[in-house]
């Protein structure tokens, strides 16, 4: 042979591997045929590793409040604004005895019933190379909209007291007439609501998408602060107080967190036969192309006791009774981690 | 109309399409239409397995994909609709992936529309007519619906699906579990679950919202299961109850049951 080239080798580098087929990429990581090399991630990461979040409270000026979330290389931006809502405004609203108000029905939500929280998510264009500008909002970020919709709601973070905006009447009785019926004295009523509007931007997005945007919005809300806000009967409006000393901070219930994972199967054909399956939780953007199933499990073990708030899971049959337990513990550890971040 | 709890359902009612089904159970009426294996856009094209499209029409407002676009510019508070048949049909999408056999067909489109009638009225809170209740409670009738359309269609399947609902209410100790709830039973449960098991057992979706325990989903886990599918314990949990109370894989079989032997009817 004439060839001076050095002998070609038939191996690749590690971007081409993982680029030309993905899923043995993957699969050699966690099976390594070597015994003294670990099975890891592709990222590194143990199957059970999160990665590290970082959260930043208050860095918006306009917003009433906001939470910047980074977890790996997921950012996530979230900025809360407050506006008011007439109660003379709202279609049908009627000021009712309390004992034959809708609000006194069971499962009544006003929050809920008035839109009083209005979150939105946008996937900002070059937060990840599948965003392009001038398209309309792909199905993922409608479909992560609902989902933050609902367990807004379905938690019930926010105490809908902390949004309405009461109006104690003066009593004028007693000038004319004394003491004729005590029981005239003139109820409180609501005058308005506190809508807030939750926007939530990706900046970058490297998977877990719904996690982030779920931390943001908690911690976000944990820094709002609503400026004491009364109604003025001369002027007929609503006036909010400048001084940040009477405003207030939302009372949450509960501190619920958001923890998804994937199933990486063995095998690419979903019908196939070789069971063996890895359960890889916080998965980045190269591991959700390769998974079919994901389970997200929104727990809250702020009372010493795992209270579930959600469980969302599609896409396969792996996931069973034991196996969801075993997501489960792994999120009470997760909990306890970004806890710790955003109760500081 | 009386929201009967037992499903009813019609199949291949529809002449111009693959398969078709009507499926209604709980006050809630989806006409579900299959057209498949078909061309595909070539943007949406899979080399090696079949693309899966759903598209879930709501009964009231825009579902659709294109206006809702513009609704999202004009209103962020309207932004509600449509959003959610956009995450219906993701977990729909996902779901269905599974249970085809999309490798069978690769480079093809199998299109599934599914347009709900009707939803149970809200007598007590006679307000929002869009958002009404949670997106949870017509999750079972649209994947019923599209399981049925498919076995219309005659699309080859792994494994077929049947989905409930429950709510639970815990309080303390005791536990109440509401089988397909009503419209109040649903608003007022501390918890409501949706999950879908495979002809073979095996758990497929689960969707809860509100708040539970881990012991409380074992609970609801294996009610569902009951119901759904097979029928050995299904027996030991019914017993007590109206003997006509076959699981809703029983159902599945005896309406295709009925459809085939009017289709072989000419034979006899």
């Amino acid at each position: 042979m004439a060839s001076t080239a050095p002998a070609s080798t038939l191996s690749f580098p590690r971007e081409t591997f993982a680029k030309l087929s993905p899923h043995p990429y993957l699969l050699a990581h966690l099976q390594p045929t070597s015994t003294s090399s670990n099975p890891t991630r592709a990222n590194g990461r143990i199957a059970t590793q999160f990665r590290t979040p970082h959260i930043n409270n208050g860095s918006l000026t306009h917003a009433e409040g906001s939470a910047v979330v980074r977890i790996g290389d997921t950012t996530v931006v979230c900025g809360i604004r407050a506006e008011i809502l007439l109660a003379n405004n709202v279609a049908g609203y009627r000021v009712d005895k309390s004992s034959t108000a809708p609000s006194s029905k069971a499962g009544y939500n006003e929050a809920k019933e008035l839109d009083l929280l209005v979150p939105n998510i946008e996937l900002a264009t070059g937060c990840s190379p599948a965003f392009m500008p001038g398209q309309p909002p792909s199905t993922l970020a409608q479909s992560l909209s609902t989902r933050i919709y609902s367990l807004l709601h379905s938690s019930g973070l926010v105490d809908g007291e902390d949004l309405r905006i009461w109006y104690q009447p003066p009593d004028l009785s007693d000038q004319d007439k004394m003491e004729e019926d005590e029981e005239d004295a003139p109820e409180p009523e609501v005058k308005a609501f506190w809508t807030l509007y939750i926007d939530i931007l990706f900046i970058s997005l490297d998977g877990n998408p719904f996690d982030a945007a779920w931390a943001a919005v908690i911690s976000a809300l944990k820094n709002v602060r609503l400026p004491k806000a009364y109604w003025d009967p001369d002027r007929e409006m609503i006036l909010c107080e400048d001084s940040v000393a009477q405003s207030k901070k939302l009372q949450l219930r509960g501190l619920p967190i958001a923890v998804t994972s994937l199933v990486f199967k063995a095998k690419e054909q979903s019908q196939a036969k070789d069971h063996r399956y890895w359960i890889l939780v916080d998965p980045d953007t190269f591991e959700e192309g390769l998974c079919d199933e994901s389970v997200t499990v929104v727990i809250d073990c702020g009372s010493g006791k795992t209270k579930m708030l959600g469980i969302s899971k599609a896409g396969g049959t792996t996931i069973g009774m034991q196996e969801l337990k075993g997501i489960v513990s792994l999120a009470e550890k997760r909990w306890l981690e970004l806890s710790d971040l955003l109760n500081t | 109309m009386a929201n009967s709890a037992e499903p009813t359902a019609l199949l291949s009612h529809l002449h111009r399409t693959d398969g078709s089904a009507t499926f209604s159970q709980n006050g809630y009426t989806v006409i579900g239409a299959v057209n498949g294996p078909i061309e595909v856009q070539r943007r949406d094209e899979l080399p090696e397995e079949a693309a899966i499209e759903v598209n879930i029409r709501p009964s009231a407002g825009v579902g659709g994909q294109y206006l809702n676009v513009f609704v999202f510019l004009l209103d962020l508070t309207i932004s509600v609709i449509g959003t959610r048949e956009r995450h219906l049909e993701s977990i729909l999408q996902s779901t269905l992936r599974q249970i085809i056999l999309i490798t069978n067909f690769p480079r093809t489109l199998i299109q599934v529309t599914l347009q709900i009638t009707s939803t149970p009225e809200n007598a007590t809170t006679g307000s929002k007519l869009v958002q009404a209740s949670s997106n949870l409670a017509i999750l079972p009738a649209l994947l019923q619906t599209a399981i049925l359309t498919l076995l219309s269609a005659s699309i080859p399947l792994a494994v077929t699906l049947t989905s409930v609902l429950l709510a639970l209410n815990s309080n303390g100790k005791s536990r109440t579990t509401f089988e397909a709830p009503t419209v109040v039973q649903f608003q007022a449960a501390d918890s409501v679950h949706v999950l879908a098991f495979t002809s073979q057992g095996e758990l497929l979706v689960a969707e809860s919202e509100g708040a539970f325990t881990l012991e409380d989903w074992d609970e609801i886990y294996e009610t569902a299961k009951a119901l759904c599918c097979d029928e050995t314990t299904g027996e030991v949990i019914m017993q007590g109850e109206a003997e006509n109370k076959g699981s809703l894989m029983d159902f599945v079989k005896s309406t295709l049951e009925e459809k085939v032997t009017k289709d072989l009817h000419w034979k006899d």
